[in-house]
């Protein structure tokens, strides 16, 4: 009992700020997506209209746009690119010419660049280099007669989503690679050894001796890169405020443009609820990885 | 060899095209809008800097430092002993509890705006410094505690044991045995929260609307929008945003390769 109270005051300032920050909001927004609560009719509070809200949502055409956005383009393509480049860039980081030349350290510090580089500023600079007058790439383009005019990378609908892509993919990528390079470096070198002596090549110790090992760190990271894009509002909006006109609206600019902009927040929180309840189902998946693979002795 | 030539060659484009967005910040930032793609490069000058000084830019970079490193602090104490808790004790709802803590990962903060928004205009604390505190902390807690849990594991118990035998008291073990040696992991959470911090943008938009109040982010968005081909003074501004991260991340180099081995990617 002596145990429980003394394990209470440690946990206290933890609890103190996921109750205010993550219990009182979802409760808050449960609540709100049951009315039709408007932000310019604030003062006259919301009435109960039930599913409303929900049955709204789903027939909405925009609804579904914004759906595609966020699973497909931002998660699914999102997530897959980072992945594949993560674990390319972490074998290159790792190979043995690298290591030879003692390369392997500085250009690991070189790759905590991008990931230094807040992603506020990401986006400004990003957004410099894809300028249509004055960036670098189309620059490159007119120069080398690749294109005859400019584009306009996060205007025009053909390149405004790979734009967004490699924009957070740039900025996310070190440590998604740092982490495979860790795991990388933890493959038992006696395996490594094994396969040699069988007279595997390195294509084929990197497919089937060191990538199953990896397996455990791929899914997290998949599972956190998941987190980290699907609910993020900073790179859209700052990179194309969800434009242009609606092209790149994601859930999460959706929330804040129904509630801020057309102020429907009993919409905006019936959307927010859904959002948060994807992410639950990932992160239960996510919650019981962790604890099988890693935290195993805890409970 | 012509292997070898090849990898080197692919590692050296590939590394290039990483760290050029933050190399252009820095050279863009000594450029004047008349010399920026000149290819004179004698031309460099401080003007960019001066001129943002002048305009107020250091108030910004002050209230950023402040918020972010009260933040971290109460981060790190919160976190650690949480940490300790969950990895050195046993009690009830323990897989509850931290079920929940880590599913704050996963929480679309966007959903959090407008109820928080209505909690800190009744608490009175819009357009005040507590709240950005709060929200910070909140942010970075579940990622910082599964950090740090991570990294507890993988330090034997028999240290923190044994100490208890000899009848430390419980609040001391913590603080002189068990946070000295996982110095490393501590470091780490600590520089993840602050860039986490340093670089938020959400709710520094919706709870902060007094100018003398806003943050770095803010302040550098809200200049980017106005002079949008003054490139020269808003990537003068981005590297003021950026060199604070850099310092701070690239000396920890060995310790975040360190802390992310045993932290997350235990096999």
């Amino acid at each position: 009992m002596k145990d429980n109270k003394f394990v209470f005051y440690l946990l206290i300032p933890t609890l103190f700020f996921i109750t205010f920050f993550y219990v009182y909001p979802t409760v808050y927004n449960i609540f709100n997506s049951f009315t039709d609560l408007n932000l310019f009719k604030l003062r006259k509070g919301g009435n109960w209209v039930g599913l409303d809200n929900y049955i709204d949502l789903v027939t909405d055409p925009e609804f579904a746009r914004v759906f595609f956005n966020t699973t497909f383009w931002l998660t699914i393509v999102g997530v897959f690119v980072r992945i594949t480049l993560g674990l390319l860039l972490a074998f290159l980081l790792n190979s043995d010419t690298l290591k030879k030349y003692r390369l392997t350290n500085i250009f690991q510090l070189l790759l905590l660049i991008p990931w230094a580089t807040p992603s506020i500023v990401a986006v400004v600079v990003w957004r410099m280099i894809l300028d249509p007058q004055v960036g670098i790439i189309n620059q490159i383009i007119i120069k080398y007669g690749i294109g005859k005019e400019p584009i306009a990378f996060l205007a025009d609908t053909s390149f405004v989503w790979p734009s967004i892509i490699t924009i957070i993919t740039w900025n996310t990528l070190p440590l998604v690679t740092l982490t495979f390079l860790a795991s990388l470096k933890s493959v038992p070198s006696e395996i490594i050894d094994a396969a040699r002596v069988d007279g595997a090549n390195k294509l084929q110790q990197a497919i089937y001796v060191k990538l199953p090992h990896m397996v455990p760190s791929i899914i997290i990271m998949v599972l956190m890169s998941t987190f980290w894009t699907f609910n993020n509002f900073v790179f859209v909006w700052l990179s194309t405020g969800a434009g242009p006109g609606t092209f790149t609206n994601v859930m999460a600019t959706e929330v804040y443009l129904k509630a801020f902009v057309d102020g429907r927040m009993g919409y905006s929180s019936a959307l927010g609820i859904v959002m948060a309840t994807i992410m639950t189902v990932f992160g239960i998946i996510y919650l019981r990885l962790i604890i099988k693979r890693n935290l195993k002795e805890l409970f | 060899m012509v292997y070898e030539i090849a990898i080197l060659l692919l590692a050296f484009i590939v590394f290039l095209i990483i760290i050029y967005p933050t190399l252009w910040i820095f050279i863009a930032s000594f450029k004047t809008e008349e010399t920026l793609f000149s290819n004179d490069h004698s031309i460099y000058t401080l003007d960019n800097y001066f001129e943002l000084f002048e305009s107020g830019f250091g108030l910004f970079i002050f209230n950023s430092f402040y918020i972010c490193l009260v933040s971290v602090l109460i981060t790190i104490f919160s976190s650690v002993i949480a940490a300790y808790a969950f990895s050195r004790r046993r009690f009830r709802f323990k897989i509850f509890s931290f079920g929940s803590i880590m599913l704050g990962q996963t929480f679309p903060w966007i959903i959090l705006v407008t109820p928080m928004f209505i909690l800190f205009a009744k608490l009175g604390f819009l357009n005040n410094h507590i709240s950005m505190i709060f929200c910070y902390v909140a942010v970075s807690l579940p990622f910082s505690i599964y950090l740090l849990v991570g990294y507890l594991e993988s330090i034997p118990r028999e240290l923190d044991e044994a100490a208890t035998m000899d009848g430390c008291p419980q609040f001391q073990i913590i603080w002189k045995i068990i946070a000295p040696i996982m110095l490393p992991g501590i470091i780490v959470t600590a520089a993840y929260a602050f860039l986490l911090m340093w670089s938020e943008y959400l709710f520094a938009l919706a709870f902060l609307t007094k100018t003398n109040l806003k943050t770095m982010p803010l302040e550098l968005y809200a200049f980017f929008g106005e002079h949008t081909t003054q490139w020269g003074q808003v990537m003068a501004a981005s590297a003021l945003t950026t060199i604070p991260t850099l310092v701070l991340f690239l000396p920890l180099q060995k310790f975040i390769s360190e802390g992310l081995t045993t932290g997350s990617v235990k096999n």
